[in-house]
């Protein structure tokens, strides 16, 4: 059931492009699958671990970075860069995450933030590798198997495929034995040492996937665009992908796919009213988090729960 | 018989307090151990260093013939000590059937390859410990909250849930730290009657209560600790007319105490 509906939707998102020739609207859709991909890697560390982590940023820049270097610095093709994007984030991802793991989690949180804002000042003064504050322009779109993703309308179908193959895959980690343990260490580390379980090695592994999920969505994010610049490490992304997780549901996987979806259209389905538009949004979001402090799928689920407890009464 | 856990000239100290001074014990297999003594006596600290949850001064803590001293809390836990905790600790958003599973899980020999591919070693295993928990849940009489999320059980049923977990993977000993403190009186007796039934099944406990009553009803043996050091050892009978534990631990006289102990049969 769960299964043929989310299937249903993935088919329902491949055929935008066959829906509407409007290049804004195939947009909206390429930056709301992405954004749903890096909610679902922050949700992954932050909802199901417990470890709130704002490197996500730095991961992201950096993939962007990496495969934009790739393909304009080192004339490697795009897939590569995204390859890379993913390991390299994977292995910063391991060795900051290393000794910062072993702080407690408030001190997680202070140490990632820092490393978003050290990205940040790389992407903008390292100038000879990042060119700075101008950005690399004219990214080439990528082609594969002869065939060139030249448009938006074809570029689409990547960021669709990219999509639907992260999203399976951290779905498939999530409902595992390891999701399992990761919930649990984010519940009760203590226990979790005491039934044998070193929290350690998973703790490091979310982050690390997270970080390669992250970057890999950046790197496929920067070929939509276009172009790279420090702008691409601007806060409002950080913002974006705490939000929908944070509305989601935190620790819900599928409540954050919804919430990743709806919150990416919500400012467009709002353009009706230009001036008031990001005012009205803002509004929509605090009521939502006054209404349902724990995000959508929190408070589905409190709603069950209350219901069991008058069943057992 | 033979001693399963043996632990040697334990020693620990906060800023210059000796919170356990030279205490060395003996548990034989298949039986239940007490350990009590007066708030501040280095009970809960004797067995979060036997455990490995607090680093110990020094000292030799030999399980079934491993040396597990001074060895991080889940390796101790794989060796085959389990323990539960004073404030109760279990995952009160997962259900009673995910609380138990996860307990079994470092324990069984299937990895997330074999998950993955839901080899034969996976459903054993998985199988394996469905029946361990539902044998437990059918003990400890929360069967009908089997996939119900346990952060709506009660207190006592809460410890209940602590316990079972602590008996999933079949543990070489289980230390309990203070199982009935805070459960209501009608609870207790049912805790008693399952681990003493558990205890003929051949587990073995080493109990750290307040409660008398309890601890007399169900050890073989009672340790007690004073101010980090041992004070006495030996059958609840003894230890209740041991003149010194007696003025360290209850605050009475030997005829105060024969009362209680009357009261109590």
């Amino acid at each position: 059931m769960k299964a043929a509906v989310a299937l249903l939707a993935a088919l329902a998102f491949a055929a935008l492009p066959l829906m509407t020739s409007s290049n804004y609207i195939i947009g909206v859709g390429i930056s709301a699958l992405i954004f749903t991909v890096a909610a679902a890697a922050l949700n992954l560390i932050y909802g199901f671990t417990g470890l709130l982590s704002f490197a996500q940023l730095g991961f992201w820049g950096i993939g962007g970075y990496v495969t934009a270097l790739t393909v304009v610095t080192f004339g490697g093709n795009f897939w590569w860069g995204v390859l890379w994007a993913a390991l390299i984030n994977a292995v910063v991802a391991l060795a900051i995450g290393y000794p910062t793991l072993r702080t407690n989690r408030h001190a997680f949180v202070i140490m990632t933030l820092t490393f978003a804002l050290l990205v940040t000042l790389i992407a903008r003064d390292w100038v000879d590798l990042t060119r700075g504050p101008l950005g690399i322009p004219n990214l080439p779109r990528p082609s594969a198997f002869g065939y060139h993703f030249a448009t938006t309308g074809q570029y689409y179908w990547v960021a669709w495929a990219f999509s639907v193959a992260m999203l399976a895959f951290l779905y498939a980690l999530c409902s595992s034995r390891i999701g399992r343990t990761l919930v649990a260490i984010k519940q009760n580390e203590p226990l979790v040492r005491a039934q044998g379980i070193a929290p350690m090695p998973y703790k490091l592994s979310a982050f690390a996937i997270s970080a390669a999920v992250t970057g890999a969505a950046g790197g496929v994010f920067t070929f939509h665009l276009g172009i790279i610049d420090p702008l691409f490490l601007d806060f409002y992304y950080m913002q974006t992908f705490l939000i929908i997780v944070i509305i989601g549901g935190a620790g819900s996987f599928w409540g954050v796919i919804a919430a990743g979806i709806a919150l990416s259209a919500l400012p467009e389905a709002l353009r009706f009213s230009a001036d008031f538009r990001m005012i009205i949004y803002g509004v929509i979001l605090v009521v939502a988090m006054f209404v349902m402090p724990t995000g959508v799928a929190g408070w589905l689920r409190e709603r069950q729960l209350a219901r069991m407890r008058e069943q057992l009464r | 018989m033979t001693a399963i856990l043996h632990v040697t000239e334990l020693r620990k100290s906060y800023a210059g307090v000796h919170a356990l001074d030279d205490v060395s014990l003996a548990i034989e297999a298949g039986s239940i151990t007490g350990l009590i003594g007066p708030n501040g006596s280095g009970k809960s600290t004797a067995i979060d260093c036997i455990s490995g949850f607090q680093k110990l001064d020094s000292g030799k803590v030999v399980l079934a013939g491993n040396d597990i001293t001074g060895q991080p809390a889940h390796h101790i836990a794989r060796a085959g000590l389990m323990r539960t905790f004073q404030t109760v600790r279990i995952y009160e958003r997962l259900c009673l059937r995910d609380n138990l599973a996860i307990a079994a899980q470092q324990f069984d020999p299937a990895t997330w390859v074999d998950e993955f591919l839901r080899t034969r070693r996976y459903r054993q295993a998985v199988d394996k410990a469905e029946v361990r928990a539902r044998e437990l849940v059918e003990l400890i009489g929360l069967k009908r909250y089997w996939e119900i999320e346990t952060g709506i059980l009660s207190y006592g049923q809460k410890k209940l849930v602590a316990l079972a977990a602590a008996l999933m993977p079949h543990p070489k000993i289980v230390v309990l730290d203070e199982p009935v403190a805070g459960v209501n009186p009608t609870r207790i007796r049912e805790i008693e009657v399952a681990l003493a039934e558990l205890n003929r099944a051949g587990e073995t406990f080493l109990i750290v209560e307040h409660n008398v009553e309890f601890i007399t009803n169900l050890c073989h043996r009672v340790i007690v600790l004073d101010q980090g050091k041992k004070l006495a050892e030996g059958t609840a009978k003894e230890i209740h007319s041991d003149p010194r534990v007696l003025e360290a631990y209850l605050g009475m006289t030997p005829e105060m105490a024969e009362a209680e102990m009357r009261g109590a049969a």
